[in-house]
This record gives C-alpha cells, structure tokens and sequence, in this order.
C-alpha cells in the first residue's frame, strides 16, 4: 500500500491554489463568468456537468486548435494510404488482379478514404486527450457536486489581473451558493 | 436575441419586376422549346427532360426536407422550414409537366419505340414493366400521392398559421413517416423512369440514391440562396440568425459528401466488375470530350464545395454560402447533363438554346410558383410550438 500511495503521490499532477465559485442555477454562472472576464480576470476555468452554451463567450477563450490537427491529420493519413496502396501493389508485391493496372486507383479509393478518417479520428482525440491533461491519477476535487448538479468558476491565485477581494465580491453578486479557496 | 422583439414578419413582398422576370423567362422557355421542336425535336426532349427534373428535384426536396424535420420534431429548423415547403408549391406544375413529357416519349425512351423493341428480346422483355401504359399509370399515382402529401403536410403547416393548433404538428410526424416511405420507392422508381431507361438495357441498383443526392444537396443550396435573400432583406431579423444559416451548411456539406460517396460507389462497383452491359454507362462518359464533362463533376460537386465548407467560417459567411450554393447549383444541371444527353448524342458535347431555353423556361415556372407561395404565407411559421427553440437556436461548434 506504502507504494501505490507513493506512486500516486509522484504520479499526481501539480495543482495550484485558487478561488472557487459555486452556482447551482447555470443562468447565473455563465453571467458571473461573463462579469468575471470583463473584469480583467485572465484565466478562468469553468466547470459544467453538460456544455453550457455561451460559456466560450462568456470568459472569452478562443476557438479551439483541435480541428486543425483533424484537417492535418486527415492530409497525412489521405497520403499515406495514397502511398501505402501504390508501394504494398505496384512496388513491393505486384499483383495482376482482375486485369487491372498495378496501381488502380478506383480500387484504392476506400483505404485512402479509410486511412484519412483513421489518423483524423485517432488524432483529434488524441489532441484533445492531451490539451485536457488527460489522464490525471487522483486530481484535486474543488466539489464533486460540479460532475452532477453544480456549475464553478475557479480562478487561479497570482493569474494575470488575479484580485482576491474582487472576485469574491463578483460571486457574491451573481449568487454563488458556496465561496472557497480550493486547489485544481 | 432574448430581447428582440418576436414580431411576425408576414408575406414576402414580391415585386412587380419579379412577376415580369418569372413571365419573361417562361415566354422564353416556350419559344425556344416550340423552336427546337421544330427544328431537332428529338434534341429539344432532352432539353426539356434535363430541364424539366431540374426543377421537379427542388420541388420533392421541398417536401422531403419538410417531412424529416416534422418526423425528426426539429426544433431548430422552424424558422427557415417555410423556404422548403415554399418548393413544393412548384410540384403541380412538375406534374403537369410530366404529363407534357409523355407526348415527347418517343423521343426519349426507346423502349416506347414499338419498332425497336420488336427487333430486341431485351426490351420485349423489359415490356412487362417499361410500356406506355404502365408508365403514364406510375407518373400519375406518384404525383397523386406527392400532391396528397404536400396537402397534408404543407397545408397543415399553412393551417396552423391561423389557428395555432398544436395537433397539427402532432399528426404531421404520421404523415411525414408516411411520406418518407413512399418517397424513398416511388422517387426513386421515378427517377428509374424517366432518367434510368433512356438507356433501357442497362441498369443501376443504386441510381435512385445517386438522384437522391443530388435532389439534398441541391434543395439545400436552394434553400440557403432563399434564407441569405430574405435576411438581407431584413425580413428574418430575430427569426434566422448565422446560427441557422450554419446548420443549413452543415447539411450542404454532409450531402456534398453524400453525394460524393454514392457517385463513387456507382462508378467502383462497375469498374471493378467490368462487366460490358454495366460498363455501356460510362464507357461514352469517359471518352471524348464528355471525360471533361465527368472530371468537372468530380471537382467542381465535390472536392471544391468540399473543401470551401470545410471551415466553421465558411458556413457561417454570407458571401462565401451564396457562392457555394450557386456553384452546386450550376454542378447540379451539369450532373443531370451528364446523365441525360450521352442518350441523345454520346459523340461530342452539344450545349446551345434549347438547353439553355428550356431550363429558363422551367426557372421562370418554379420562380412564379414559388415566389407566390412566399407572398401568399407568412415566411415564418409564427405559431409553430417549437418556434421559440428555433428563436434561440444556437451552434457551438
């Protein structure tokens, strides 16, 4: 047990001290979030058990990155189906199949097809397994209410344009339900 | 969007000079048909026919596009569902159309030919299901059945404007199941008809989902073409958003693939198989300068539309989506082209007045029938139950 304990404790990512807001109307927490980017705060997590629409909005991040590496990804795999099918039948394994030419595209349209919506697909959720931080071995919980009910805001300490009192007193205005320091 | 005032925009105002264009371009089209009557009547059948299911694939995407969205109890789609049942008020004329074509089927069809068919055991035996009879008895029990529907479904819509009867749009989901399922054989058997048998000995299982396709991805082009006008128009402000506007592209693009994929799966099959009665298809399709008529469909249907509205942006940009649409649009007439004219003259391309006639003649057709819809209805179902979802209708991603 001492080691898997040791293991965890090595294994667990670095978190950082921060303060959270707790809602449970999602109308409220978007526009707390909404106020709290106004106010110059620069590093907001939202936390939501479903997408909340206009969140993205609300504390100003931009749009993610993720569908270029699909549309890059997408290119490479369209590519290396395009040169795997005319290198494994014209080149290294040549085979007269039907009468057709070693290399014929028609027949090869499904795998460069196939092979694009692989790396695509494999790719996207890898990126975004990667940008999330994902897997993380025992994180910080600020509240597990907020995986089923409950929607925060956490803001971490020493951010850029971070001012305590201020925060706490925007979260009071909007209605948070709960104020607490917490690490994430 | 909360705060705008929800206030029914009413009828299109439909100006005097578009009444004079949609009469113009029919004068048009009737000329230049009696023209090249006179002159190639055969050549003059094929302009009419390409013509003729130009439109009338508008006309049934109209109400396809109605029906799935009554069927599915789409909530997003209520404010731009109008546009897409405006199109089928064109399906009465497609029929009467359709009964002008059968006076031009000798023309087109060999097997109504009867001193050809007695010379061809393939055609006498084809006879039980390719004769005159049975096809004009098919004509008119699809276009009996499409006609009962759009009274149905659309009239339902057009009722509720007035009394704000929920149950319309409960009973509407039973009627568009109805609909769907009919439609999916009797357009297709359609499309076998009057499009398939031009060259009665060869034969496509999937050439009715090749015509499906093409009839989405057109419908939606269309569609898109109508929303961006009336929104520039200030007609939808409060109603239609980018938002909805988004989703319309989202549909052209995943049809633009569709369409892609069926083409592809056409074209794969019989190319594999190299079997000579399903390879007289595309054998004078890819010869001669009809090969340029095929790589065009390849690009300019797919790989351009598909990678212009590949970006979020693009779905969502006035400009771009007009552009696109008329591109589709433009790729759709050459996609029934390619279809059709092979049959009259499989050597070279012939492109003049006739097809250029006949296909203005059946736009001024389908601009009048559906331009009155639009001025006769308010352009917003505004008593439609969902209405407030598609109000706030908004696309994440």
């Amino acid at each position: 047990m001492d080691i898997i304990e040791k293991v965890i404790a090595f294994a667990r990512p670095a978190s950082r001290r921060g303060v959270a807001g707790i809602w449970d109307d999602e109308h409220k927490m978007v526009a707390a979030a909404s106020k709290v980017h106004q106010a110059g705060f620069t590093q907001i997590e939202a936390i939501s058990p479903f997408p909340l629409h206009g969140i993205d909005d609300a504390i100003g991040i931009p749009r993610s990155f993720i569908p270029w590496v699909t549309f890059v990804f997408g290119l490479i795999g369209f590519s290396f189906g395009t040169w795997f099918t005319w290198w494994a039948s014209a080149v290294d394994w040549p085979l007269i199949i039907g009468g057709k030419p070693m290399w014929s595209l028609p027949a090869f349209v499904p795998i460069m097809f196939e092979c694009t919506i692989l790396f695509a697909a494999l790719a996207s959720v890898g990126a975004l397994i990667f940008i999330c931080g994902l897997p993380q071995v025992d994180p910080p919980v600020i509240d597990p209410a907020l995986s089923s009910h409950k929607f925060g805001i956490w803001v971490p300490e020493g951010s850029k344009g971070f001012n305590g009192p201020q925060l706490e007193q925007i979260f009071k205005d909007h209605g948070a339900v709960d104020i607490k320091r917490a690490e994430f | 969007m909360a705060d705008v005032a929800h206030k029914n925009p009413g009828p299109l105002i439909v100006s005097s000079g578009t009444k004079t264009l949609s009469a113009v371009l029919m004068f048009i089209g009737v000329a230049s048909f009696a023209v090249a009557l006179m002159t190639n009547a055969e050549r003059a059948w094929h302009a009419y026919l390409t013509g003729y299911f130009y439109f009338f694939i508008l006309g049934i995407g109209g109400l396809f596009f109605a029906a799935i969205n009554f069927v599915t109890k789409s909530g997003w789609v209520v404010n731009v569902r109008r546009f897409s049942e405006a199109l089928t008020a064109y399906l009465p004329v497609a029929f009467a159309g359709a009964l002008v074509l059968i006076f031009g089927g000798k023309s087109l069809y060999e097997w109504m030919r009867p001193e050809v068919v007695s010379a061809d055991a393939l055609l006498q035996h084809k006879a039980a299901y390719l004769n005159t009879t049975f096809f004009v008895i098919r004509l008119v029990v699809f276009f009996g059945l499409w006609l009962l529907f759009k009274h149905k479904l659309i009239g339902g819509s057009i009722e509720q404007d007035k009394t704000g009867d929920e149950s319309i749009t409960q009973k509407s989901v039973g009627w568009g199941i109805g609909f769907l399922l009919i439609f999916a054989l009797s357009f297709s058997l359609f499309g076998v008809d009057l499009i398939m048998s031009l060259d009665a000995h060869w034969f496509s299982t999937i050439f009715g989902v090749y015509l499906f396709a093409g009839l989405f991805q057109s419908t939606m082009a269309t569609m898109i073409l109508l929303v961006i006008y009336c929104m520039r128009r200030g007609l939808l402000t409060g109603f239609v958003d980018d938002n909805h506007l988004h989703d319309l592209g989202k549909y052209l693009f995943a049809f633009t693939v569709f369409w892609a994929y069926i083409a592809y799966s056409q074209y794969m099959l019989i190319w594999y198989a190299n079997l000579p009665e399903e390879t007289t298809f595309f054998m004078p399709r890819v010869t001669g300068s009809w090969l340029y008529v095929t790589a065009s469909l390849l690009l300019f249907k797919f790989v351009v539309p598909f990678l212009a509205l590949l970006p979020r942006w693009a779905k969502r940009s006035h400009m771009h989506l007009t552009a696109i649409s008329i591109l589709i649009l433009v790729m759709q007439y050459v996609d029934l082209y390619w279809l059709i004219y092979p049959n009259l003259n499989s050597e070279s391309v012939i492109f003049g007045f006739p097809e250029i006639g006949c296909w203005l003649g059946f736009a001024g057709a389908f601009l009048f029938m559906v331009m009155r819809f639009l001025g006769t209805h308010a352009i917003v179902p505004v008593k439609d139950p969902r209405q407030f979802e598609s109000n706030h209708h908004h696309v994440v991603y």
